[in-house]
């Protein structure tokens, strides 16, 4: 590691199983990559790889030992105001933060494994934190075990691609006033509170899935104050709540798969001119909540596993129009003990009851073209071309192959 | 007992009824299973079937098999064979039909299409109803002389386990939602078997939602593993006091 | 006469408000045939029922050579019942239910006596089941379980009834066995004349009371007449006239 002082710009330097003890400041630009388990252990110092140059890539290390700290966010590997960083093939391994990107543009951040150590909230840093970044790209990590799997904020124009968020203490992807992003392809499960989209307007949400957050407030997709944005083709399954919109305008939400759920879906009245066409709902505790009337938003095309009516014109779409705000789940709104009832035959003669009479769910909310069949194509989140497949054993018990290309 | 049991057993399992059941629950099974594409999805509409089917059929055919064996049930108390020897017998053996000729119909259909922790608790909630309710109509046959009523106050329990109980309850929820009386609802429904089974395949079902509720006595009641305990115990009470009701009666009754 | 084998002493029987045996003081002994007759309703169910224990009497106890019965069930074990069945286990075979009877009296084939399963022709019927068989053939079944544990005491509720002349002969040969042997029968029928002559004491209840129980040649006697049917009633005006009560 001392030839890093003797190095040129543009150099590239290669490693060999070679432990070095230390925080390493990168001030060039050079190409930094390790071979046969090569480890840098920041030692509990501080940080552990410091980059202060453009044009730096980091590349098949073994990355630890950044400390904890109450002041500092020291990471695994940190760049401030630095272009097109590249870090990739590393394997971080319980750093406080793993990768910190603060000010740089164009960076890329690849096949990393990124893994926390599980210990209290305060003792853990997000996996890989993008502050005030843009043109970002984010693709085909693992990252696993810490407080917030990626977070973004203040990040523009830049992409997540492809990545596996698991197990963190609070979100698996978390993005504040951060704009024009898209995340396509990847997997977020098991996450104290889910992913939290919040304060950021013209945001693509494609091909992923939301699996198994579940807790008082969790989320599989928690949308608050988005503007603009696109949640099509994904799944959201197992959540306590699968998509939770507050305060959005013009969000189009289209062919996802909301399946086995507590809460399908979670409306604040608030909501503007958004649209929820071609989904498809099933197996879900209350495909739908919401506190109030929702008058400018559209609801039409979905298929509702609930539905009971019927299509005589053959047209796949059924005569009448859906309802899916039931009584029950009203009644839960108000009274959440009233859980105990559920699936009851009292319940369910009151729920279909209501439907055929409403009187106390509000008619806005009710889908005009509920579909027959299941799209097969609605809620393919399938693109994902993560690392190694893997095997999701989801509460049905059926095993979800990923396909991961 | 054991002799009773093995004959009387021998007797059940050629009973048209038995096998009846059997294929009725298999039908039904196999028929959801078939209809929906999703088998979670035909879970929860077998669910609302077993929670209605089960106790009316363990209970109505309980009754009916007891009156059709009276004579029989006589010959037997003549022999130098104590009573409750008898009535376990028989107990046992209805018991054991019902839960064979159960597990085939729904048991069976539950394990190939859908292997997993809620069909595991269908099959068990809906084993214990089927004991529970053998017991519940074995005490009322015991009670009433006449098969008509017999049978009546059968449906007449029936009814009031799957919905009245429930209305009632409910009722009382709503006409009481400003005040804390969630302590008391909650056990209430658990004391009902048929609630009680119902919550435990819930718990599985509905685990999502149920883990957004907060309420402590819920928690309490139902978290983890202690949900089935409470089950299991709520399920033994019900299928043992009437028993003891029933043993109670049949040592003094005149036959 | 001996030790009495059956003793009711003081029994009465209450179903709800109606008494259907008030204050029954009688024996039968070893070596007897009684016959007990009376309308319907007078108590001949009841009192067989009581000493069988199919029902617990009111007042009063029932005992078995000197064993006043209780809750053990072990006195039946001296006791063959011959009722009149219309409903056994429908899925059952013959020979299922005589296995079932043999296993529930703990019976080895020594103590077993068979003779009546081949007189009365059922050795090729056991595979039957009971829900095909005719009522006859019910009947039949009905007294092989009777007979076949050797029993010192016997109960037959109407036994000729629905039984072909021959086989209900058969019965009555056996039933006499059991007396030669030193066994008590006890014969509720109405139909008089197929049983009177295996008779020793007939026993006559009306309204839950016992008229009177008198040796069978006395009562022919002291009527002058034949057969049971002719002197039965002559016997009851006389009765009544006198006021008697046995």
């Amino acid at each position: 590691m001392e030839v890093l002082a003797i190095a040129a710009p543009g150099d590239t330097i290669h490693v060999y199983g070679e432990v070095h003890e230390g925080t390493i400041t990168i001030e060039k630009s050079v190409v930094l990559i390790g071979h046969d388990g090569a480890v840098i252990d920041g030692g509990e110092q501080g940080e552990v790889v410091l980059i202060k140059s453009n044009d730096v890539t980091i590349e098949g290390f073994t990355i630890r030992g950044s400390r904890i700290s109450n002041l500092e966010d020291n990471a695994g590997i940190k760049a401030s105001e630095c272009r097109n960083t590249v870090i990739q093939d590393n394997f971080l391994d319980g750093c406080f933060f793993a990768i910190y990107l603060s000010g740089s543009k164009g960076a890329l951040v690849e096949h990393n494994t990124v893994v926390g150590h599980n210990v209290r909230d305060d003792q853990m840093g997000n996996g890989i934190h993008l502050w005030k970044c843009n043109s970002a790209i984010i693709r085909n990590n693992t990252v696993r075990n810490h407080r917030d799997g990626i977070y973004f904020e203040f990040v523009t124009d830049s992409r997540i691609i492809d990545n596996i968020s698991t197990g963190h203490i609070r979100y698996g992807l978390h993005f504040m006033f951060s704009h024009r992003n898209e995340y396509i392809g990847n997997l977020f499960r098991d996450n104290g509170a889910g992913v939290a989209v919040m304060y950021s307007h013209h945001m693509i949400m494609r091909h992923n899935r939301f699996e198994a957050n579940r807790g008082a407030s969790a989320y599989g997709l928690l949308l608050k104050e988005i503007n603009d944005g696109e949640v099509t083709d994904n799944l959201m399954m197992d959540n306590t709540t699968g998509l939770m919109v507050d305060g959005c305008n013009r969000i189009s939400v289209e062919r996802n798969e909301f399946r086995n759920n507590g809460w399908a879906l979670r409306l604040f009245a608030n909501a503007l001119y958004c649209a929820f066409n071609d989904n498809a709902f099933i197996a879900n505790t209350f495909d739908l909540s919401s506190n109030g009337e929702l008058k400018e938003n559209v609801m039409s095309g979905n298929y509702w596993d609930r539905y009971v009516g019927y299509d005589l014109d053959h047209d796949k779409v059924g005569d009448t129009p859906h309802r899916p705000l039931g009584f029950f789940a009203l009644l839960v709104e108000r009274i959440p003990y009233a859980m105990v009832f559920s699936r009851s035959l009292f319940v369910s003669l009151l729920d279909r009851a209501e439907r055929l009479l409403p009187t106390l769910t509000p008619a806005a909310l009710q889908d005009e073209h509920p579909l027959m069949r299941q799209q097969e194509w609605v809620g393919k989140a399938d693109k994902n071309n993560g690392n190694a497949p893997i095997s999701v054993r989801t509460m049905n018990g059926r095993s979800n192959d990923m396909d991961h290309g | 007992m054991l002799k009773v049991f093995k004959y009387t057993l021998i007797d059940l399992a050629r009973n048209r009824f038995v096998l009846g059941y059997a294929l009725l629950m298999l039908f039904v099974a196999e028929g959801l299973f078939f209809v929906e594409d999703d088998p979670s999805k035909a879970l929860l509409s077998l669910v609302q079937v077993v929670m209605a089917l089960v106790p009316l059929i363990a209970l109505v055919f309980t009754i009916v098999y007891s009156y059709d064996s009276l004579e029989f049930t006589q010959l037997l108390a003549v022999q130098p064979i104590a009573r409750r020897s008898i009535l376990a017998g028989q107990l046992l053996a209805l018991c054991t039909a019902l839960l064979v000729a159960q597990g085939f119909g729904l048991g069976l259909p539950l394990i190939v299409h859908l292997p997993n922790m809620a069909a595991l608790m269908l099959s068990f909630s809906g084993s214990g109803l089927v004991l529970v309710f053998t017991a519940l109509g074995l005490l009322i046959a015991l009670k009433q002389r006449e098969k008509a009523r017999g049978v009546g106050v059968g449906l007449t329990v029936w009814f009031l386990f799957v919905l009245v109980y429930d209305a009632l309850l409910m009722a009382l929820m709503f006409s009481f939602s400003d005040h804390p009386i969630e302590p008391f609802v909650v056990p209430l429904a658990a004391l009902n078997p048929i609630d009680m089974g119902r919550i435990l395949v819930m718990l599985q079902v509905d685990l999502a939602a149920m883990m957004g509720y907060s309420g402590a006595v819920y928690k309490d009641f139902f978290g983890s593993y202690g949900g089935i305990a409470v089950a299991a115990a709520v399920l033994l009470l019900w299928f043992v006091v009437p028993t003891l009701f029933s043993f109670r009666t049949f040592q003094r009754k005149d036959l | 006469m001996a030790e009495p084998r059956i003793t009711f002493t003081d029994v009465g029987k209450r179903y709800g408000k109606l008494w259907a045996l008030r204050n029954l003081n009688v024996a039968f002994h070893p070596g007897e045939v009684v016959m007990i007759i009376g309308p319907n309703g007078s108590g001949k169910t009841t009192l067989i029922k009581g000493l069988l224990g199919l029902v617990r009497p009111t007042t009063g106890s029932i005992a078995v050579n000197g064993t006043v019965i209780g809750t053990d069930p072990a006195y039946r074990q001296a006791i063959g019942y011959m009722p009149q069945i219309s409903q056994f286990p429908a899925a059952l075979t013959i020979g299922q239910l005589l296995d079932m009877m043999r296993d529930i009296r703990e019976l080895d084939d020594a103590s077993i006596d068979d003779r009546l399963i081949t007189d009365l022709g059922l050795d090729k019927q056991l595979d039957k089941r009971l829900n095909e068989l005719s009522g006859g053939t019910r009947q039949k079944v009905s007294a092989v379980l009777a007979f076949r544990s050797k029993p010192e005491i016997l109960v037959m509720d109407e036994p000729t009834a629905g039984l072909d002349p021959v086989s209900a002969s058969k019965v009555l040969g056996r039933a006499a066995e059991v007396r030669e042997r030193g066994g008590t029968v006890l014969v509720t029928s109405h139909l008089m004349e197929e049983v009177e002559t295996l008779a020793d004491r007939i026993a006559y209840l009306e309204d839950g009371h016992l008229r009177f129980i008198l040796p069978m040649s006395e009562i022919l006697e002291s009527t002058g007449q034949q057969r049971l049917a002719k002197a039965l009633p002559e016997l009851l005006v006389r009765k009544v006239a006198t006021g008697a009560n046995a």
